[in-house]
């Protein structure tokens, strides 16, 4: 090849490095931005101590939410696992600002103390929530989401399908990201990050 | 003098392990389990068990059941993760076509393990029986290990 094809060549393969460069360092998430789609953070539940709550218990603080039920034996865990390592992985002052939350959408099952137990074997920073019917509809109907209960087995155990995403709100408590369930911990980890630093 | 002979005895014991492997291993294993494992789920709740299985036969066999002696019921489930929304699946059957592999695993195929006779711990042993159609003999007994309810 002739010194003049090279740079014929060089030309273009620059401006795709450069190209692929700014795409990099784009303000890209690897979850889904939904700071300008979703409504700031506002709910009325109940706690895992029984008390009665509202979005005010996490103000400036950080929070990510998951919607599932303890009675979930998979999704459920592996998702809450993958935030809980997630979170772990951020330097100490980030992971203590970070609330996290799971919302069981079934709470004829989960009762705050149940709840209790099942947040402490994820994280110190899990908070279980859960409230009325009335009061959960109200808070996924908010974020554009459903729950539904199916046909009781003859024991009377029941499957309860909900949300797949973590929804993560700043410390103003406006909507930041959805992380879906199919990230891995180190792009969990990554929005995570990048959200906490900003903050 | 003692060095060699210690030396023998090591290839000895080496190749009586060998051998003994590639006994146990025989024409029986038609089916091969890989890191079977059941995440342990805080409470009373059903908990998620997983395995690799390979079918190495050159025939469709296809997993219909399950039961274990350590829980009331075991069902072959399936989550199923449509427009965002997270629901299971009851699998009545489990196909796999000769030589290939069913991974049951997180977010996926998992067998759901409900009403634990027992409490059960980290690291403790849970014994699986397995009904497989397509295949003689048709249970395969096998064991799982508890895992922390963090494990990936």
């Amino acid at each position: 090849m002739t010194r003049r094809a090279w740079l014929r060549l060089a030309t273009p393969v620059a401006l795709l490095c450069a190209a692929l460069l700014a795409a990099c360092g784009d303000r890209s998430w690897n979850g889904k931005d939904i700071s300008h789609l979703m409504p700031a953070l506002e709910f009325e539940l109940t706690d895992e101590s029984g008390a009665v709550v509202d979005q005010s218990l996490f103000a400036g603080r950080p929070v990510a939410i998951y919607f599932g039920f303890t009675e979930c034996p998979d999704v459920c865990p592996m998702t809450l696992a993958k935030l809980t390592a997630a979170a772990r992985r951020l330097p100490p002052g980030p992971r203590e600002r970070l609330q996290l939350a799971f919302v069981s959408v079934d709470p004829a099952r989960d009762t705050p103390a149940r709840l209790a137990d099942y947040t402490e074997a994820f994280s110190d920073a899990m908070l279980g929530l859960t409230g009325s019917q009335a009061q959960l509809q109200a808070l996924t109907r908010r974020y554009r989401i459903t729950y539904g209960y199916e046909e009781p087995d003859a024991q009377g155990n029941y499957e309860v399908s909900h949300s797949s995403a973590i929804f993560v709100f700043n410390e103003s408590l406006e909507a930041e990201l959805m992380l879906l369930d199919n990230l891995s911990i180190d792009q969990m980890h990554s929005d995570l990050e990048r959200l906490l630093e900003d903050g | 003098m003692t060095r060699i002979l210690s030396g023998v005895i090591a290839l000895l014991v080496l190749l009586a392990g060998a051998l003994l492997w590639v006994g146990q291993m025989g024409p029986t294993d038609a089916l091969i389990f890989e890191n079977p494992r059941v995440r342990l789920t805080p409470g009373t709740g059903p908990m998620a068990g997983y395995v690799t299985i390979r079918n190495r036969s050159d025939r469709e066999v296809a997993l219909v059941g399950a039961r274990s002696p350590q829980f009331g019921q075991v069902m072959l489930h399936r989550t199923v993760i449509r427009d965002g929304q997270a629901r299971m699946e009851h699998q009545d059957r489990v196909p796999i076509a000769p030589g290939s592999v069913v991974e049951f695993r997180p977010g996926d195929l998992h067998l759901m393990l409900m009403r634990r006779q027992q409490r059960l711990n980290v690291g403790d042993p849970v014994e699986i029986v397995f009904e497989f159609d397509g295949i003689k003999p048709g249970e395969w007994t096998l064991g799982f290990t508890v895992v922390p309810v963090t494990a990936q």
